[in-house]
């Protein structure tokens, strides 16, 4: 039997990472996202995809920019954040962030500039260009949580995978609200983006069933793994952070929005879509909430 | 193998839980109220009339393998020579990455200076040829301070003459503060009465009526 222990007497120090990092990781998922469902129309030529273009690649553009703003005020020493540049450290992920965070917003900033101008061969160039980056500027998010190896929530290497697909249920979900807005109060034509919103709840259904799926892997290998992975996973299954988890972001997050999308009694309704981007919007700032908040309420001393 | 590799040996068989080497390295480095370089962990363990009290005197480990210097990202925590994992003041943008990397919580954001601080083992002192202020005042010479690649030297084999362990060491870090006589129960527990919880915001929310059972 395990004999009872008691600790007396310990000290702790404040968690390192708060609510802005949370918030950060947010905001660049949406950025990618946003991103990403944009070069369907201009990188692959996807013609029902065109009315989102523009849309997706400055909502893009508007969080990179809000995103890093969360990082710096987030130092402890906001002035010293060039000390990125000169002082790096190519073994560190925030050393890759630097310049991804640099790189893709002005590679967007080039790219919505020949879409707007009509330049269809420069857009298709810097939109592809930009996937990769759009890609890493999120999925290196995933390498700063999986690569601090002192939490076992977020020492995985599913991590970065996770981070990309729930940044792509995040930036389509909010592309389908920003449509559904663009539609009723700037459009002639009430109905015009319908078929739209349909399309892109499609690709939302497949993205949230894969995050789920992966959710599932994450959680068995957490369970049976070693004692702290083990009490991790039952923090967020029974523990603190289980009506954040498993209500907010699996329930509300997940599953309510895939009855929305996918029963066709609710599937022809342009409502029940957007509220399910709404509840997915919710579910996916939960899940960053759990990762970063979550993973460093477990003490290590 | 002839250059220094400082290493810290702490003979819990001595220990009497007296936190003197906690107050010298306070007094040592000014550290301010919410910032510990080094303090002592006290376990109790077992049921009444079974039971048994141990102290766990904590530092920086000054790993081998450190995770916090592999992920700065401006190369202000770095590892000199002699094995110490160092922190600039100047150099750090206080990202505290390094704080989320350790497995041990050593680290700490000084509330004064606004960046990161560690334990060095007193690096000003060991340059200057003398101890550590934790070592040089533990009454019962629990500590055991010295050069673990100079045969010679106490350290080296007080670690071959002993048994020996080392905090988590599945973290892959190495770690250079050895224990003598450390309890396995002991060395894994974390936590602790006096840990301050976050207020979880919606069992606030929610009154504390439905969520009342405290989670282990």
């Amino acid at each position: 039997m395990e004999p009872d222990v008691n600790i007396i007497y310990n000290v702790f120090h404040a968690p390192p990472l708060e609510f802005p990092i949370a918030i950060y990781f947010y905001l660049t998922g949406l950025s990618a996202g946003s991103f990403l469902l944009s070069t369907l129309a201009y990188g692959f030529g996807l013609k029902k995809f065109k009315p989102i273009g523009l849309l997706g690649v400055r909502m893009a553009i508007v969080l990179l920019i809000l995103a890093p703003i969360n990082l710096i005020v987030d130092l402890e020493q906001p002035m010293r954040f060039w000390h990125l540049f000169p002082y790096l450290n190519m073994k560190s992920p925030i050393t890759y962030g630097t310049f991804l965070l640099s790189l893709y917003p002005l590679n967007a900033i080039i790219y919505s500039y020949f879409m707007g101008k009509g330049n269809m061969k420069m857009t298709k160039i810097f939109g592809f260009i930009g996937i990769p980056l759009a890609i890493s500027v999120h999925g290196y998010t995933g390498f700063i949580l999986a690569l601090s190896k002192a939490r076992a929530l977020w020492n995985t290497a599913l991590m970065p995978v996770l981070f990309l697909i729930s940044a792509m249920v995040s930036g389509i979900a909010m592309m389908m609200i920003a449509i559904a807005i663009k539609q009723k109060y700037f459009a002639e034509d009430k109905h015009v983006h319908d078929d739209l919103i349909k399309d892109m709840g499609q690709i939302l259904s497949v993205t949230i069933f894969f995050d789920l799926f992966l959710i599932l892997c994450d959680l068995l290998v957490l369970q049976t793994a070693d004692t702290e992975a083990h009490h991790s996973a039952m923090l967020i299954l029974t523990g603190d952070f289980s009506l954040l988890f498993l209500w907010i972001e699996v329930v509300l997050g997940s599953l309510i929005p895939l009855i929305f999308l996918n029963i066709p009694a609710f599937k022809k309704k342009i409502g029940f879509a957007v509220t399910a981007a709404v509840l997915v919007m919710i579910g996916i700032l939960a899940m960053r909430y759990v990762m970063v908040i979550g993973g460093q309420s477990i003490p290590l001393s | 193998m002839s250059e220094i590799r400082w290493g810290m040996l702490v003979d819990l068989r001595r220990c009497i839980g007296c936190h003197t080497c906690t107050i010298a390295c306070k007094c040592e480095f000014a550290v301010p109220l919410g910032g510990n370089k080094t303090w002592v962990k006290t376990i109790e363990k077992g049921q009444f009339p079974n039971v048994s009290r141990s102290f766990l005197p904590s530092f920086c480990n000054n790993c081998e393998n450190p995770i916090c210097v592999r992920n700065c990202p401006t190369q202000a925590t770095f590892k000199r020579a002699d094995g110490i994992v160092m922190q600039d003041p100047h150099r750090c943008i206080g990202c505290k990455y390094c704080m989320a990397s350790c497995p041990y919580d050593v680290r700490y954001v000084d509330p004064l200076k606004k960046v990161v601080q560690k334990c060095t083992w007193c690096h000003h002192r060991l340059d200057a040829g003398v101890e550590p202020a934790c070592v040089g005042s533990c009454p019962s010479s629990a500590l055991i301070f010295g050069d673990v690649n100079d045969p010679e030297s106490k350290i080296s084999k007080m670690l071959s003459a002993n048994a020996i362990q080392v905090l988590k060491t599945d973290k892959d870090t190495h770690p250079h503060v050895f224990y003598v006589a450390a309890d396995e129960v002991v060395m894994r527990a974390t936590g602790g009465a006096n840990r301050k919880e976050k207020p979880v915001w919606w069992k606030w929310l929610l009154g504390g009526l439905l969520f009342n059972k405290k989670e282990e």
